[in-house]
């Protein structure tokens, strides 16, 4: 972030002698941005060494057989080729992924959707409420909230003190392999408050002269919902849809924390992330993880490739017809 | 242009400061320290009381060879391995590095360890327990101090239940699940007879008893049956309710043994490595002790082992390999290195520092000499360093237990998957 910041003055810097360059000398302007690229430079120098290359390591690595412990040996497609042959605990990490995904994230919309509904309503105390519903998106991802939710859906958890009020037995919820990952998808719901700001954001853009008109002609609540919120409100739902499955698909701490590093029980919440790092980590085939990391990546990439292109059909701009 | 000449050291300055904090970043390489010391590395991992016992064991050892200077690199147990191999993979490797059993192979096999042998003086260790630390003949490794894995039992909670402990010389394993069940069933729901344990050093210990080797090479010598069979009696302890229910069950699997069962007094039995009795007497604060696992009726080998609790061992790329070597040999030899580290990395394996700070350990260790004192003629012969890849057998195993314990595959379909896969990891 500070090298951004360096590099804003003397682009500015370039900028001003670029305008009047033309008609003044054109070698102070060459001087000037010589220095304004010296200036750059560490940036591009961060992002050459630290993001770029290790990318482009890792496409090498992929085709590799790497230990971590010895040289690289290249081996050709053999990892992509074993991953969708024969390894089954890939396929099942693919698939408790998505299932995850596929099930946490229009819940976590949906309800961060009609919290925003009703915080923008004009409820008084309005930034409290906002910065309370705020909170678990800043801890969810964090170890304690992993651990305190070992604590509420454990055998003798909170959720099962409360059934039990009811004279429900209940049972290890964690430690099920059927009902495990229902409470990392109940996590994940649960840090509904960074959708939330954005859509109550976007609540506040809608010109409130379209419900007054709207009121007029008598239609209801559902309907203006139906007519004027969902439809201007497309271009943020679909902003939030894009960043949520992103960022859920590489969920990694949740499970790696509730199922103590291990995707247990029986692999029930073994997450692809998980499944990379115990391969590079703990199984010492790095090659395998980089492999595995690409394969997310075009995954992430399609789904956001089509996202876009399905965008076209159901997200309205107002400023298009 | 004076303004351009400022823009232009403002911009070198940037440069230069970038650069030295690069090189900052870079620095504390194998080497000397500024005064003209040998600097020397050694990495670790445990907990904060760990870590302060082998600060002053180091300090203690700069005192005795003042040109060598000891940095201690420490990590919580979780992340060692990754942070070691990392450096590893920089060609950033620790001079000395700390390693366990099941990582050994994985270390010695791919050349980053070097032969020890002559160099640190092994002539108190038990030649035995030495042999683990040594892979094709070469000396990769010197065990710090040994464990074996045993029943740990809360006698006062078994007395409370109305249940007897049987005579743990002959018990079997029905005796076992009879005992947890009825410990269950007289303490009202209050305490759970036991809990299941997935180790594969539990599984080596059945296996010993009916005559088979856990590890044949680079595959499992097990037959399905006997991994059926050990599968059976963790199905039996749940069905008598002497062990809590699979869910409850691997909820507490994935716990520390402060959580456990045993660790918070609301289980009698449950099994550890040895060293670990002084961690769980100090989560329960009552009485614990320890027992000799159970038998197959009629077995001839009782199948407890003897297993370093964890390796010194050198880095085959070091700069300073005598000094390395001397560093070892202090902390596996000197008596004084053993007054401060006592029985934190096992009950020490040199004879003589043993000897010397018997009188100094916790009580909890004293416990636990005795208990292994007691049993040593019965221990079978400490086994040589897993396969590679066997890292993930604990994994492994956990989980074809867990689908068995669930009901999602049968004993017989999850045997044959388990030995497939787990041999496939340690096939090499």
């Amino acid at each position: 972030m500070t090298e951004v910041s360096v590099a804003v003055k003397p682009g500015r810097a370039v900028q001003e002698p670029a305008r009047r360059g033309r008609t003044r000398s054109t070698k102070r302007s060459r001087r000037e941005a010589r220095a304004a690229y010296l200036f750059l430079a560490p940036w591009f120098v961060g992002l050459l060494v630290i993001t770029i290359g290790p990318i482009f390591a890792s496409l090498y690595l992929s085709f590799t057989d790497y230990s971590l412990l010895e040289e690289a040996k290249w081996i050709g497609f053999d990892n992509y080729v074993k991953m969708f042959t024969e390894d089954p605990r890939f396929v099942a990490s693919l698939k408790v992924t998505t299932i995850y995904v596929i099930v946490s994230v229009p819940l976590q919309l949906a309800f961060a959707l009609a919290l925003a509904l009703v915080l923008d309503r004009g409820l008084r105390g309005l930034p409290l409420y906002r910065s309370i519903f705020y909170l678990p998106s800043l801890l969810g991802g964090s170890v304690a909230i992993a651990i305190l939710w070992r604590k509420v859906f454990g055998a003798e958890g909170l959720v099962n003190s409360v059934l039990a009020v009811f004279g429900i037995q209940g049972q290890g919820w964690v430690g099920h392999p059927d009902y495990a990952l229902g409470t990392l998808i109940l996590l994940h719901v649960w840090t509904f408050g960074a959708p939330m700001i954005i859509f109550l954001a976007g609540l506040r853009q809608i010109p409130s002269s379209y419900y007054e008109a709207a009121a007029v002609d008598g239609a209801g609540l559902l309907r203006q919902f139906k007519s004027i919120t969902l439809p201007l409100l497309t271009p943020i739902i679909f902003f939030n849809l894009v960043l949520e499955l992103i960022k859920s698909f590489q969920s990694f701490t949740q499970s790696f924390i509730v199922s103590g590093g291990k995707g247990g029980p029986a692999d029930s919440t073994l997450f692809y992330t998980l499944y990379l790092y115990l391969q590079g980590f703990k199984n010492y085939d790095m090659g395998y993880a980089a492999a595995m990391a690409w394969v997310l990546l075009l995954i992430i990439a399609g789904l956001t490739g089509v996202n876009f292109l399905a965008s076209k059909y159901w997200v309205f701009y107002g400023d298009t017809k | 242009m004076s303004s351009g000449k400022k823009m232009w050291s403002a911009a070198l300055l940037a440069t230069a400061v970038l650069a030295v904090t690069a090189a900052c970043g870079s620095g504390g390489g194998a080497g000397e320290t500024a005064d003209g010391k040998i600097k020397l590395r050694f990495s670790y991992w445990g907990s904060d009381a760990r870590q302060k016992m082998t600060e002053e064991a180091i300090k203690k050892f700069e005192a005795k060879n003042p040109t060598i200077d000891v940095e201690g690199e420490f990590s919580d147990w979780a992340s060692y391995y990754e942070t070691l191999s990392t450096k590893v993979a920089g060609s950033d490797a620790p001079d000395v590095m700390s390693l366990e059993i099941r990582g050994l192979r994985e270390y010695a096999d791919r050349g980053t360890l070097a032969d020890l042998a002559s160099k640190v003086n092994t002539a108190d260790v038990d030649a035995k327990v030495l042999g683990t630390g040594a892979i094709d003949g070469k000396q990769f490794a010197i065990p710090t101090g040994v464990n074996a894995f045993s029943l740990l039992v809360n006698k006062g909670l078994v007395e409370q239940s109305k249940a007897a402990l049987p005579d743990d010389k002959t018990w079997t394993w029905e005796d076992y699940v009879e005992l947890a069940g009825k410990i269950s069933a007289g303490s009202g729901g209050k305490v759970t007879g036991t809990q299941l344990s997935w180790n594969p050093a539990y599984l080596q210990i059945y296996a010993t008893q009916k005559g088979e080797p856990f590890y044949d090479g680079n595959k499992l010598g097990m037959t399905p049956e006997t991994i059926k069979e050990w599968w059976a009696i963790m199905q039996n302890l749940i069905k008598g309710k002497g062990a809590p229910e699979a869910a409850k069950s691997s909820e507490i699997g994935a716990t520390s043994i402060d959580q456990s069962l045993l660790g918070t007094n609301t289980g009698a039995m449950g099994m550890w490595w040895s060293n670990q009795l002084g961690a769980a007497s100090k989560a329960s604060g009552q009485e614990l002790d320890l027992l000799r696992m159970p038998k197959i009726k009629g077995a001839t080998a009782g199948g407890m082992f003897l297993q370093p609790a964890m390796f010194y061992g050198a880095s085959s790329k070091t700069e300073h390999a005598a000094e390395a070597a001397k560093f070892i040999d202090f902390m596996i030899n000197d008596p004084e290195a053993g007054a401060i580290i006592l029985s934190d990395r096992g009950l020490p394996a040199s004879s003589k520092v043993l000897t010397a700070v018997r009188d100094k350990l916790p009580e909890a260790d004293q416990k636990t000499l005795a208990f292994l004192d007691e049993n040593k003629g019965e221990l079978t012969d400490p086994p040589a360093a897993p396969p590679k890849g066997a890292s993930a057998m604990e994994d492994i195993l956990t989980r074809y237990s867990e689908e068995v314990m669930f009901g999602r595959l049968t004993p017989d379909d999850a045997a044959q998957k388990f030995i497939t896969e787990a041999n496939a990891s340690i096939a090499g």
